[in-house]
C-alpha cells in the first residue's frame, strides 16, 4: 500500500485496443511538484489523462487516496483533483470572471448557484493569478500568457489540493513560460501537490521537486532532479548526448547538448 | 429571509445578475435572461389569445374569455374548447419540445446547425410515418406512434455509431448528416411504393400541420414536454460545463459520457413527441435556440429556447389558419418560409463572431 494521494498500480492505459503504457506503476508524492517529461508521443498526456480519470485503465488501477478513482463519485473526485488540459476550450465571448467562476462547478448545485463562498473563492483565485483587473475582459482578447493564468485561476477556484497540468507553458514565449512556472512554484509552496507535463528539460530540472522521465510508455527514471538528471539518463530518454552542469542561478542540473548532438543510429 | 445582494457584475458574457440567497440555497438570475424570458412569454400569451379569438370565425377576446370560464354560449364554447384550445395547446407543446430539442442538439454538437432536421431524426420520424401510412392505411394515431418510433430509432442509431470513438460534436454531426441522407433516400423510395391517395396524405403529413388536433394529442405531447423539461433541468449544469470541452468538464466532475447519452436520449424523445403529433414542422428546432441566444445574449437558456419554439409554432399556426384568400395553409409551410427567411437573414446580418456563444 502507499500513502501517496494519487497512484497508478500495474495499469495498462491506452486508446481502444492500442496500449500506450503497460504494467505501469507510478506514485505521485504528496506535497511535491512532480514533472513528467519525455520525448513527444511517449505517453505523458496519456498518463496524465489516466491520473485525471479521463481514461480508464484496461487493467490495473488508478488510486486516489488509496481507493479506485473510478469507483468514487465524479463530484467528490473533482473536489480533490483539478485538471488543466493541454488545449482547453473557452466558449465564444465568455468573460474572464465567468470562466474562473466555472471552477466552482463541483461545489455548486441547481439550488446552490452562487454562494458567498463561491464569490470569495473566485476573487481569491483571480488575485492569486494576478488577473483581478481582467475580470470583465473577453477571454479571447487576452494574450497567451494572460489566458493561461485565467485557466489556472479556474482550476484554483475548484479548491483542490491536487493539480494536474498538461504542458501549461507550450505556445507561450519565454517570459510567459517563466511567469506560469513561477506561479506553479508558488502554488506548490502554498502546500498543493502539483503534477505537470513539461517540454523543456532545463525548466523541468529547475522547477520540479520530483521528476518522472518516460520513454515509449514506460518510466525510465524518477526522483529528485539533482539525483536523476545525468548525461546517461538524458541520452536514454531523449537520444541526446549532453553535458550536465550546475545552473548558475539555482544550482539545479542544466543540460547542455553536445555540438552535433544526436546519437548515431 | 432571502437576502438580495448587490448585483454581481460580470459585464460582457454574462452581464448583470442578481443573486437571491436563502440559507444554504442561492439562485443567480441574469437580468437579460430574465427580461428575455418574461418578454417572449408575454408575446407568446398575446399571440395565443389572438389566435383563439380570430381564425375562420372571429369571436373576439371577450367571448373567448367567457367561454373559457364557462359563461359563453354553447357555440362559443364548442369553438373555443373543442376546436381552438386543443390546437393551440398542441402547438405550444410541440413548439416548446422542438425548441428544447434544438437547444440540446446545438449544445451536444457545439454546432449552430445541430438540429433534428440536420441530424436525421426528422427524417427518421418521416420514415416511421410513411411505413404506417403505406402498411396500415394509417389513422392519425398509428402514424403518430410509428413516427415517434422512427425518430427514437434514429436517435439510438446515431448514438450507437458515435459511442466509444471520438465523442466530439463534429463526429455526431457527420454521422447525423449521413443518416439523414440515407433516410431521405428511404423516404423517397417509400413514397414511390404508395398509391396516389396515400402519397398525397403522406406529403401532407411531411409538411407538418396542426389542424384537427384534439385534447388527446395535446395531452400526449404535453407529457413528453414535461418529462423532457425535467431532464433538461437536471442536465443543464453538466451541459453548460461541457461547453469548456470534454477534458475540462471531466476535471470539474461532470460525468461526461452519461450527460451526453442522457441529452441525446432526451432530445430524441422530445423530437419524437413533437414530430409524431405535428409532423416535421420545418426549421422550428433550428431557429428557436438561435432566437433565444440573440434575446438572452447567451446560448445557456433552455427555458427561453422552449418559449421561442412555442412562439414560432403558435404564431405560424395563426398565420396558417388565416391562410391565403380563403384557403388555410398547412402549419409547416409557414414555419418553413418564416424560419428559412429568418435563418438567411441571420447569416447575412450577423456574420460577426460570437453570435452563438
Ligand atoms: N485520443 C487518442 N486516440 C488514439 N491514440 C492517441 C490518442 N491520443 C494520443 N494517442 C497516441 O498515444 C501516444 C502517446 O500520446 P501522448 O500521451 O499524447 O504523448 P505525449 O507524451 O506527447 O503527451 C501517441 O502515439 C499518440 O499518437
Ligand atoms: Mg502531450
Amino acid at each position: 500500500m502507499t500513502d501517496s494521494p494519487l497512484a497508478v498500480r500495474d495499469a495498462t492505459i491506452g486508446y481502444g485496443r492500442i496500449a500506450i503504457s503497460e504494467d505501469l506503476t507510478v506514485d505521485i508524492p504528496e506535497g511535491e511538484f512532480t514533472v513528467i517529461l519525455g520525448p513527444n508521443a511517449c505517453g505523458k498526456s496519456t498518463l496524465l489523462k489516466a491520473l485525471a480519470r479521463m481514461l480508464k485503465p484496461s487493467a490495473g488501477q488508478v488510486l486516489l487516496d488509496g481507493r479506485d478513482i473510478h469507483s468514487q463519485p465524479t463530484r467528490a473526485v473533482a473536489r480533490r483533483l483539478g485538471l488543466l488540459p493541454q488545449s482547453p476550450v473557452a466558449p465564444d465571448g465568455i468573460t474572464v470572471a465567468d470562466l474562473v467562476a466555472r471552477g466552482r462547478y463541483p461545489h455548486q448545485g441547481l439550488l446552490r448557484q452562487w454562494s458567498r463562498e463561491d464569490e470569495r473563492v473566485v476573487a481569491e483565485a483571480m488575485a492569486a493569478t494576478d488577473i483581478e483587473d481582467l475580470g470583465s475582459r473577453g477571454v479571447d482578447e487576452l494574450s497567451g500568457g494572460q489566458r493561461q493564468r485565467v485557466w489556472i485561476a479556474m482550476v484554483l477556484a475548484q479548491q483542490t489540493p491536487l493539480l494536474l497540468l498538461d504542458e501549461p507553458t507550450t505556445f507561450l514565449d519565454i517570459t510567459h513560460q517563466i511567469e506560469v512556472l513561477d506561479l506553479c512554484a508558488k502554488l506548490h509552496r502554498e502546500g498543493r501537490t502539483l503534477v505537470a507535463v513539461l517540454h523543456d528539460l532545463n525548466q523541468a530540472a529547475r522547477y520540479a521537486t520530483h521528476l518522472i522521465a518516460m520513454r515509449e510508455g514506460a518510466i525510465v527514471a524518477e526522483g529528485a532532479p539533482a539525483e536523476i538528471v545525468t548525461a546517461d539518463m538524458v541520452e536514454e530518454v531523449f537520444d541526446l548526448r549532453c553535458r550536465i552542469i550546475d545552473d548558475p542561478e539555482t544550482g539545479t542540473p542544466l543540460v547542455i547538448p553536445k555540438a552535433g548532438a544526436p546519437v548515431p543510429a | 429571509m432571502s437576502a438580495v445582494t448587490a448585483p454581481f457584475r460580470t459585464p460582457g458574457g454574462a452581464g448583470r445578475s442578481t443573486v437571491l440567497r436563502l440559507g444554504g440555497y442561492s439562485l443567480r438570475l441574469r437580468h437579460r435572461t430574465l427580461a428575455a424570458v418574461l418578454g417572449s412569454l408575454a408575446v407568446l400569451v398575446a399571440v395565443a389569445l389572438w389566435s383563439a379569438a380570430t381564425g375562420s370565425t372571429p369571436i373576439g377576446i371577450e367571448r373567448v374569455w367567457n367561454a373559457v370560464i364557462g359563461e359563453g354560449t354553447k357555440g362559443d364554447e364548442f369553438i373555443v374548447w373543442t376546436l381552438r384550445l386543443p390546437r393551440i395547446a398542441t402547438g405550444l407543446a410541440v413548439g416548446a419540445c422542438m425548441g428544447l430539442a434544438g437547444a440540446l442538439f446545438q449544445n451536444l454538437t457545439r454546432n449552430a446547425l445541430g438540429s433534428p432536421d440536420i441530424l436525421g431524426l426528422t427524417q427518421g420520424a418521416t420514415s416511421g410515418a410513411l411505413v404506417a401510412i403505406i402498411v396500415t392505411g394509417a389513422s392519425l394515431q398509428v402514424t403518430t406512434v410509428f413516427a415517434a418510433l422512427g425518430a427514437l430509432g434514429t436517435g439510438l442509431f446515431i448514438w450507437a455509431l458515435t459511442r466509444g470513438g471520438d465523442p466530439s460534436g463534429y463526429r455526431l454531426v457527420l454521422v447525423g448528416i449521413g443518416t439523414a441522407a440515407i433516410l431521405a433516400g428511404v423516404n423517397g423510395y417509400l413514397l414511390t411504393r404508395t398509391t396516389i391517395i396515400d402519397a398525397f396524405r403522406a406529403v401532407y403529413w411531411l409538411t407538418g400541420d396542426l389542424s384537427g388536433r384534439d385534447w388527446s394529442q395535446a395531452r400526449a405531447v404535453g407529457l413528453v414536454l414535461l418529462a423532457g423539461a425535467v431532464a433538461v433541468v437536471a442536465l443543464s449544469r453538466g451541459l453548460d460545463a461541457l461547453r469548456l470541452g470534454e477534458a475540462s468538464a471531466t476535471g470539474l466532475g461532470v460525468p461526461v459520457g452519461a450527460v451526453r447519452v442522457a441529452a441525446l436520449v432526451t432530445a430524441s424523445v422530445l423530437t419524437a413527441g413533437a414530430v409524431a403529433v405535428a409532423g416535421p414542422l420545418a426549421f422550428v428546432a433550428l431557429a428557436a435556440p438561435h432566437i433565444a441566444a440573440r434575446l438572452t445574449g447567451s446560448s445557456r437558456s433552455f427555458l427561453c429556447a422552449a418559449i421561442c419554439g412555442a412562439l414560432i409554432v403558435t404564431a405560424a399556426d395563426a398565420v396558417a389558419v388565416a391562410g391565403i384568400g380563403d384557403r388555410q395553409l398547412p402549419t409547416g409551410v409557414v414555419t418553413g418560409v418564416v424560419g428559412g427567411a429568418y435563418l438567411i437573414w441571420l447569416l447575412i446580418a450577423h456574420r460577426k463572431k460570437g453570435a452563438m456563444s
